[in-house]
């Protein structure tokens, strides 16, 4: 009876303390997390230029030495990623004692998963790629980033590119290779058995656009991309260009333009919504499978990105038409940083040197559609097909600009996506998606 | 005997404690910081996270969106959970009941609930994507049978329209979370005495005066069980969401731990994110208090 007591009271004991363990211990997670937690008075900074002086310095790991594995994570995938291994064989030749291992992971679950490991001062990957410069900077303020201003030169990348990843005067990640955003795709062979020819003017374009619905076999004349919503908005970016004009597009994404400006609105009401309605752009579809649908024949053009000309069966059948009159498109880059937890901090900064200069060259010599950003780069290297795309870019005179949602990130790029699917299924919406897409956008943020 | 029993449950209590040592240092205590900062905002502690995120407009993380109704979705994550909950609770329930009953005579029952059961098996993303393909205008069953039926409006990808997109979730968790009533119920209809049913028949009951009567009113804990469980499950929803619309389009199919995530990872808001969990558990404790009363008034 008395042992029993006894027990009893060393259970309500030990209970009371595991209670008041379990308080401490949340008290002591939150402080700790606290240290961590955001501030909200980060200002992005996309737009700040740094005038600096870069030096190059030594962060060759040793070729000899022992084996080290570093994880590099990518948004490549498919014949992409095979693209990118090549880069990753060239750099495991020069370093025999370095293994790659390379893991696929989008821009949006990088964005997900990493800030969580980062705030608990780790990291699964000792070099990460991804197009979101946003992000990076985002990563860089709150001090998860290396700074690789002694490990590139600036000075030798393109400077609207290089730009992006500048803040608080340091350089935060190593441009990658670059892709365009040109226009519309067509098979030249499809437009030779049916007689067609690319616009040079608007009413050309819908007259075009008339002779596809007409084929047989095609079920809209323009397959609309889909995925977690950017295809559309490359559409969308590229009809503010053509009928707002470049400085539009970069008024939109400082937030000196609303998107229910008028002008902004009759883009829409008057080019883009009547082709809509029209069913001139089919409802969204996933955009690798829009890609094969369009080669097969079912649409007649497409509107993607240059490593499309990676993914078709014959790049040499392919050519594109930007909407007449268009003086600019929009360019962009895959960017490399490392983590200031990776593992193996070393090695994954020579490997950032690497890829960041001859990577590039080998990298545009696959069919991955890119173009490198690395001024130093050898030119005549860049695969056949995508070389014919960049000069017909240089010929038109298109001024490179950067890419809308890309660029102002966060939040309001997934509802940008999210409500151009919603107008391109319910294009009586235009107001409400305008209105909302006003009302959301972070203004405080980019017009500082 | 008493003293006995007490002198057990006391020891019992003892040996209980390494658990819920366990269960206080990684269930309890992050709840206790996950509450705490809820409240804690820029200038100090407040209420400022719950205001913020009930009065947010924005269609992809609004709550509760009630302009200009009736009209289509969004409505905002909380009347989309609920509405998940209003169509998917009882469908479910019911049919796995009725499901259950139905094959208890059948040849090859075990396969055809091992294959109904298969929903429950997969990871749930894999299930959004299945969801997914399931309705899109190309290679879904649904939309293509729509069309073969005649229903020409619903012969389009459901998950890309805004009047659609939460159905089709919803529909497609049915099939996906049947498996587990149809399994609940078939354990529940097997342990009971074949005599009840015989019984019934030779005084003339009907198949159906026999389900109604005798059926469902036996198997009613398995049934709160299900319900309860259901409940939490509709609540807690998120990979079929994610990786079947990603909340939209227009925010159309967004739910509380959707915008949860959005809070949390894009938006690295733990503030606001903490928020929404808070709400969410409480949401979640109401059928989990039913639950545990219930097992309670049992034991």
């Amino acid at each position: 009876m008395r042992l029993s007591r006894a027990v009893s009271k060393v259970a309500a004991y030990i209970v009371i303390a595991v209670i008041i363990t379990a308080i401490v211990t949340g008290s002591a997670v939150y402080l700790a997390m606290r240290e961590h937690m955001p501030t909200h008075t980060v200002t992005t900074t996309i737009y700040k230029t740094t005038t600096q002086t870069q030096t190059q310095t030594q962060t060759t790991a040793s070729p000899t030495g022992p084996t080290v594995t570093l994880m590099v994570y990518g948004p490549w995938a498919g014949d992409e990623a095979k693209y990118f291994q090549a880069v990753i064989n060239a750099y495991e030749k020069l370093h025999p004692n370095v293994k790659i291992k390379y893991v696929t992971m989008r821009a949006e679950d990088l964005a997900a998963a990493m800030p969580i490991q980062f705030a608990a001062h780790t990291s699964p990957a000792d070099v990460i790629f991804t197009p979101w410069a946003w992000w990076i900077v985002k990563m860089a303020q709150k001090g998860y980033v290396e700074d690789l201003s002694n490990v590139i030169n600036a000075n030798e990348y393109i400077p609207s590119i290089v730009k992006k990843v500048e803040w608080d005067g340091k350089l935060w990640a190593a441009p990658f290779t670059m892709w365009l955003k040109p226009g519309f795709w067509y098979r030249k062979s499809f437009f030779e058995k049916y007689g067609l020819q690319p616009p040079k003017t608007w009413q050309d374009f819908l007259n075009l656009l008339d002779k596809l619905k007409k084929i047989p076999g095609i079920k809209n004349p323009i397959v609309s991309g889909d995925s977690t919503g950017w295809p559309l908005s490359d559409i969308v970016e590229h009809f503010i260009i053509t009928f707002g004009g470049p400085q539009l597009q970069l008024d939109l994404i400082s937030g000196k333009v609303k998107f229910n400006d008028p002008k902004v609105k009759e883009i829409f009401e008057k080019y883009l919504i009547p082709l809509i309605k029209n069913g001139d752009f089919s409802p969204p579809i996933e955009w690798t499978t829009a890609v094969q649908l369009w080669w097969d024949e079912k649409y007649g053009l497409y509107f993607m990105g240059t490593w499309i000309t990676g993914m078709v069966k014959d790049p040499n059948d392919l050519a594109f038409f930007t909407l007449p009159g268009c003086k600019g498109i929009v360019g962009g880059a895959d960017y490399a940083f490392v983590p200031k937890y990776a593992p193996h901090l070393q090695e994954a900064l020579d490997f950032i040197k690497f890829v960041a200069t001859k990577g590039q060259e080998i990298h545009a010599a696959q069919p991955s559609g890119k173009i490198p950003t690395w001024l130093k780069a050898d030119p005549n290297k860049i695969w056949g097909p995508m070389k014919q795309v960049y000069m017909t870019v240089k010929e038109k005179g298109l001024e490179i600009l950067p890419d809308l949602d890309d660029s102002v990130g966060g939040d309001w790029q997934k509802l940008f996506w999210d409500q151009l699917k919603l107008l391109w299924v319910n294009p009586d919406k235009l107001d409400q998606v305008l209105n909302t897409l006003a009302q959301q956008f972070p203004y405080k943020q980019t017009s500082s | 005997m008493s003293k006995k029993i007490n002198i057990k449950k006391r020891y019992l209590a003892l040996f209980l404690i390494p658990g819920f040592t366990l269960v206080a240092i990684f269930v309890i205590s992050p709840i206790i910081g996950t509450f705490i900062i809820s409240f804690e905002t820029p200038s100090g502690f407040g209420l400022s996270n719950y205001y913020s995120v009930i009065t947010q407009t924005s269609p992809t993380k609004a709550l509760v969106l009630l302009n200009d109704m009736p009209r289509p979705p969004p409505w905002g994550a909380l009347i989309h959970n609920l509405v998940w909950t209003a169509i998917h609770l009882p469908t479910t329930t019911f049919l796995g009941l009725v499901l259950a009953y139905l094959l208890r005579r059948v040849y090859g029952r075990s396969i055809v609930k091992s294959i109904m059961f298969i929903g429950m098996v997969i990871p749930m993303v894999v299930g959004g994507l299945i969801i997914r393909f399931m309705f899109d205008k190309f290679i879904g069953i649904v939309p293509n049978l729509c069309g073969l039926i005649g229903l020409t409006w619903l012969d389009k990808s459901w998950t890309s329209y805004p009047d659609t997109a939460l159905l089709a979730l919803i529909i497609g968790s049915v099939w996906l979370w049947t498996g587990f009533s149809l399994t609940i119920h078939a354990a529940a209809i097997d342990s009971l005495p074949k005599t009840y049913i015989e019984a019934a028949k030779i005084d003339g009951a009907s198949d159906w005066q026999i389900f109604w009567k005798i059926i469902v009113p036996s198997v009613r804990a398995a049934t709160l069980t299900v319900i309860v469980m259901t409940m939490l499950w509709d609540l807690k929803i998120f990979d079929i969401v994610y990786a079947a619309t990603k909340g939209g389009p227009g925010g159309a199919s967004t739910v509380l731990a959707f915008v949860m995530w959005l809070y949390f990872a894009l938006d690295l808001d733990y503030g606001k994110a903490a928020a929404v969990a808070v709400i969410l558990t409480l949401l979640t404790l109401i059928p989990a208090a039913i639950y545990i009363r219930q097992v309670m008034k049992r034991g």
